[in-house]
């Protein structure tokens, strides 16, 4: 009953002005035990507050983060998943499927979470998962059209995944839910 | 997970002195079997005795708890079934909705957060029983389970703690009955044809080296059937813990009454029985619940009014320790929440706790006829049972235990200290001897507390005060009904001295009457709030309203004391002076009882005289002063005479000073006896009396001759009050004619007059009132005191007749 949340590309105080207000109010402390966080934050106020949502915060660089201390790369083990980070820009070319799965088949991870496109998206590959949480405050993107703010949660359990997305959709929450079983324990 | 200490001392069970308990005795069957006997005496077994009826009922209670477990603990995770497909927008992890599955996750998991800190703790020296980890995850099941059922609760600090002990008794329950299986294992295994069962399962197999076997094994196979048909000759006590554990009597398996396997369930029905007191009125919730009982306008939190039981039963039983720790500053509830809130588990070790709880759930939990739950006023915390009785006592009976050295405490702080580190070594059974005798006490006190208890329903503070206030009272109404010849005879004397002690400070004040009237007034305005009152229909004047309410109040008290006083020696050929009765009716000031000793205060300063403490602790409690002081301050607006001045500024001296917040136990300081107390207070009356004796010898008024003099103590009483007017009347118009102040003195007698008119009127109504009493223990005397309240009103009128006259 490990809760974990994706978010990523903020680009505060460049594209947006602050984080939705819909999803602050459904963030409360306590409730989360990891934040994954792909990159492109960008300044340290947003780090602050995720720091406060949880002491456990990762992150990964992205192209217009301000601290560059971050890692390009993080891998993180939660109970029987590995989770794999990155921010996504380093992906050549952006977004495409198989260079993502390259990735992980090189971090050697269940599911990879990376980020740069702005668009949600979940989808299932070869013995893996592939998440993008999209961004969270919905800023502008070159690639996407019509950027939707949206957060990742996944409930991680055991050998089951559980995954909500949380899009804002005309200033209402919307709320998805995907599952996801891993066949076999990590050695 | 066998006990560090396994201490169940089998004659622990102490022997009952008092009658009420033998007929329980009989119901105590389990003697050795804490667990059973406890479930019994909470409600969650029948006492019946058939073994049947038990094992239903433990098989119920089981199938319930299984089934809230179920229920209850639920993990979202678990998909439902398919058919309802959740709310994705309620149910979501990060939703705000409390009644979500994920709010209800999130909340059972803060629940679980506490719970854990506290169990982590939980008696670390039988850490080898309570910390092994199936033990924690059952009591965090079982408290987790109560407080999801109980949301209104929660989870306090302190549940744990009563949990533990039931806990520990089943445990010792189910290894007692390891113990006699090993000695009586033939009764407990199946033994047919001398074959165990893992033998006939094999019979197959026929095994004839077996089976011959067996065959020469005859002896022992008769020796087997023989014992096995004298299972009704073996000792009860085997017997019933055999017919408790056979696996093929009532409800089968969970109906076994005494079973590891069903532990937690068992634990589970003994707490929520405990905590919900199972239709009784002690239920340990109570004591964690911050609302009164009777409504959130109506009272304390419970756990205060409990405490404030303890008290009032403290003050009946030993005064002089009560006064000390009030004085001190010690409320109650300071040590008494951690004593009930856990039921003194905190205060004794493992092993005596247990003879403790035996004691206190041997008693009947019903609530008390007579202590009625219908004034909404009064609710005693929970306490009105006999087992809440009890657990007043045996708080009484600690405090006592250690009463030397409380005594010897000089701050609050270290009396608290004394009172929280209860002794280790304690003589139990001594200790459990004298709450059994103190549990009658205890019930009458709180009967007794009904009637004279009432909530100003003002000020949180003024009902502290008042209860303060009340618990005095009841000293007086318990000790009172227990002793009157002894009050009688102090306060005879203590009237004397008072009434010479009087005239010498008549002799010495002059001329603060003046300064001294104005404070007065406001002062009196400012204690009107804090004075308990009854209904009053007379009070219209702003100057009197102090008095009319006091008035039927003092009235009532008065008539009481004069019943009581109706064997006294009448010749009381004190010389009186007014200003006797002024100052004792100052010291009596206000209704409150806080109130009328800081009056007292002033007048005797030197305070060192034994005489001294008396009046002020008698007037302290007694409302009849207050009533006269009252009733003497308020006619007295006319400044110009000077014996009328020369009461006042008695009568002002002390206010003034009352109004310094000076705390209500100052005089009690000073007062180390409460019949002394009490004796004083019926001195003042018996003071009064003589005052009146004495006006009539004045016989200005000769018409009143038909006025018993001291024969008629409860006219004299009644009269007496009013009286006290007269005489400053009287006085005053002896001093006029010595000073041929006509005026003031013309003046200063009307508004007695007026004042008396008043005080009729207030009269009849009190005794409207005390017509339609009932119930009253006073009854009797209430009805002479009637009479004798008839008689003295006719007088009074003709007095206020003569007097307005003048």
């Amino acid at each position: 009953m490990v809760l974990v949340m994706a978010i990523g590309d903020l680009h505060i105080p460049h594209r947006a002005l602050e984080f939705p207000t819909k999803f602050k109010s459904m963030l409360v402390p306590g409730k989360i035990q990891h934040i994954i966080c792909t990159g492109n934050l960008c300044i340290k106020e947003v780090h602050d507050y995720l720091k406060s949502l949880t002491p456990n915060l990762h992150i990964t660089r992205g192209e217009y983060d301000e601290d560059a201390r971050y890692p390009e790369i993080e891998t993180l083990t939660i109970e029987q998943f590995k989770l794999g980070l990155s921010h996504g820009h380093q992906v050549v070319p952006w977004g495409d499927f198989d260079s993502l799965a390259m990735v992980q088949r090189q971090l050697d991870v269940d599911i990879l979470v990376s980020g740069h496109s702005h668009r949600f998206m979940v989808y299932k590959h070869e013995m893996g998962m592939v998440i993008n949480p999209g961004s969270a405050t919905g800023s502008y993107s070159s690639m996407t059209y019509d950027v939707n703010p949206s957060i990742v949660l996944m409930d991680i359990d055991g050998l089951r995944v559980v995954v909500y997305v949380y899009e804002l959709v005309d200033g209402e929450v919307k709320v998805e839910k995907i599952d996801f079983k891993k066949t076999s324990t990590t050695t | 997970m066998s006990p560090a200490t396994k201490t169940l001392p089998e004659s622990s069970l102490s022997t009952r002195s008092s009658p009420e308990r033998d007929d329980l005795d009989n119901n105590r069957r389990f003697w050795d079997l804490r667990g059973v006997q406890w479930r019994t005496d909470l409600g969650v077994l029948p006492s019946s005795s058939s073994v049947d009826d038990v094992r239903r009922v433990t098989a119920n209670s089981r199938r319930s708890y299984a089934a809230l477990r179920r229920r209850l603990l639920i993990d979202p995770l678990i998909p439902k079934d398919g058919s309802n497909f959740p709310d994705l927008t309620m149910d979501n992890p990060l939703s705000q909705d409390p009644d979500s599955m994920w709010g209800r996750f999130f909340q059972k998991a803060e629940l679980e957060k506490m719970v854990d800190q506290d169990l982590s703790r939980l008696y670390p020296e039988h850490g080898s029983y309570f910390q092994t980890p199936g033990c924690q995850a059952m009591l965090r099941r079982i408290l987790l389970l109560w407080c999801i059922r109980h949301p209104n609760y929660g989870y306090r600090q302190g549940m744990h703690e009563l949990l533990a002990p039931l806990l520990f008794v089943l445990q010792a329950d189910v290894e007692r009955l390891s113990a006699v299986q090993k000695l009586y294992e033939h009764y407990f295994t199946d033994n047919f044809d001398g074959l165990s069962f893992h033998e006939t399962d094999s019979a197959y197999k026929s095994n004839l080296k077996q089976i011959s076997q067996h065959i020469e094994d005859d002896s022992g196979i008769q020796e087997n059937q023989v014992m096995a048909n004298n299972l009704e000759e073996l000792d009860p006590k085997i017997q019933t813990i055999i017919s408790f554990s056979d696996a093929y009597g009532a409800e089968g398996e969970l109906g076994i009454v005494l079973s590891e396997r069903f532990m937690e369930h068992d634990a589970y029905c003994m707490f929520d029985a405990l905590m919900n007191g199972a239709g009784g009125a002690v239920a340990m919730a109570n004591f964690f619940s911050p609302s009164p009982l009777n409504g959130p306008q109506n009272g304390l939190p419970p756990v205060i009014e409990a405490s404030s039981v303890l008290y009032h039963l403290l003050a009946v039983v030993d005064s002089s320790l009560y006064t000390h720790l009030v004085e001190l500053g010690v409320e109650p509830q300071y040590f008494a929440l951690r004593w009930l809130r856990v039921l003194y588990g905190r205060e004794f070790a493992l092993g005596d706790l247990l003879v403790i709880w035996d004691e206190i759930f041997s008693f009947d939990n019903h609530r008390l006829d007579g202590v009625s739950e219908n004034d909404p006023e009064i609710s005693f915390g929970g306490l009105n049972s006999s087992r809440g009785a009890f657990i007043a006592a045996l708080a009484v009976s600690m405090i006592l235990y250690i009463r030397s050295s409380i005594l010897a405490t000089e701050t609050a702080t270290s009396c608290l200290q004394r009172l929280l580190n209860f002794p280790n070594d304690v003589n139990l059974g001594k200790l459990v001897k004298k709450a059994n005798s103190l549990v009658a006490l205890a019930i009458k006190a709180m009967r007794s507390m009904l009637p004279t208890m009432h909530s100003d329903g003002v000020s949180e503070r003024s009902k502290l005060a008042v209860s303060r206030g009340h618990s005095l009272s009841l000293d007086i109404s318990a000790s009172g009904t227990g002793t009157p010849i002894s009050l009688v005879r102090d306060s005879y004397w203590e009237e004397k001295w008072r009434v010479l002690h009087k005239e010498e400070e008549e002799k010495q004040t002059t001329s603060r009457k003046q300064v001294e009237n104005r404070p007065k007034g406001w002062s009196e305005k400012v204690k009107s709030p804090l004075l308990r009152t009854e209904s009053d229909p007379s009070s219209s004047k702003v100057y009197h309203e102090k008095a009319g309410p006091s008035r039927p109040h003092v009235r009532r008290n008065l008539l009481d004391d004069l019943a009581r006083q109706l064997g006294l020696e009448e010749e009381i050929e004190n010389s009186v002076s007014e200003d006797d009765s002024t100052k004792r009716s100052l010291s009596g000031n206000g209704g409150s009882e806080g109130n009328s000793s800081i009056f007292s205060e002033p007048p005797t300063p030197t305070g060192g005289d034994a005489n001294d403490n008396d009046h002020e602790n008698d007037t302290e409690r007694s409302s009849v002063a207050s009533n006269l002081s009252v009733e003497e301050n308020d006619p007295e607006p006319c400044p110009a005479v000077e014996s009328c001045s020369a009461t006042i500024p008695e009568v002002s001296l002390p206010l003034p000073v009352s109004d310094t917040p000076k705390a209500a136990p100052l005089p009690l300081v000073q007062n180390e006896d409460s019949i002394q107390k009490l004796g004083s207070n019926l001195k003042e009356r018996i003071s009064l009396s003589g005052k009146f004796q004495w006006f009539w010898k004045f016989g200005k008024n000769g018409g009143e001759g038909s006025v018993e003099k001291g024969g008629d103590v409860p006219d004299s009483k009644e009269s007496s009050s009013i009286v006290g007017r007269d005489q400053k009347g009287e006085t005053a118009a002896s001093a006029t004619d010595v000073k041929s102040v006509n005026q003031n003195t013309t003046c200063s007698l009307k508004n007695l007059g007026e004042s008396m008119v008043e005080n009729l009127e207030v009269i009849e109504s009190v005794i409207q009132q005390e017509k339609g009493e009932t119930g009253s223990k006073k009854a009797m005397l209430v009805d002479r005191g009637q009479m004798t309240a008839m008689a003295a009103l006719k007088e009074l009128r003709k007095i206020s007749n003569i007097l307005s006259e003048m």
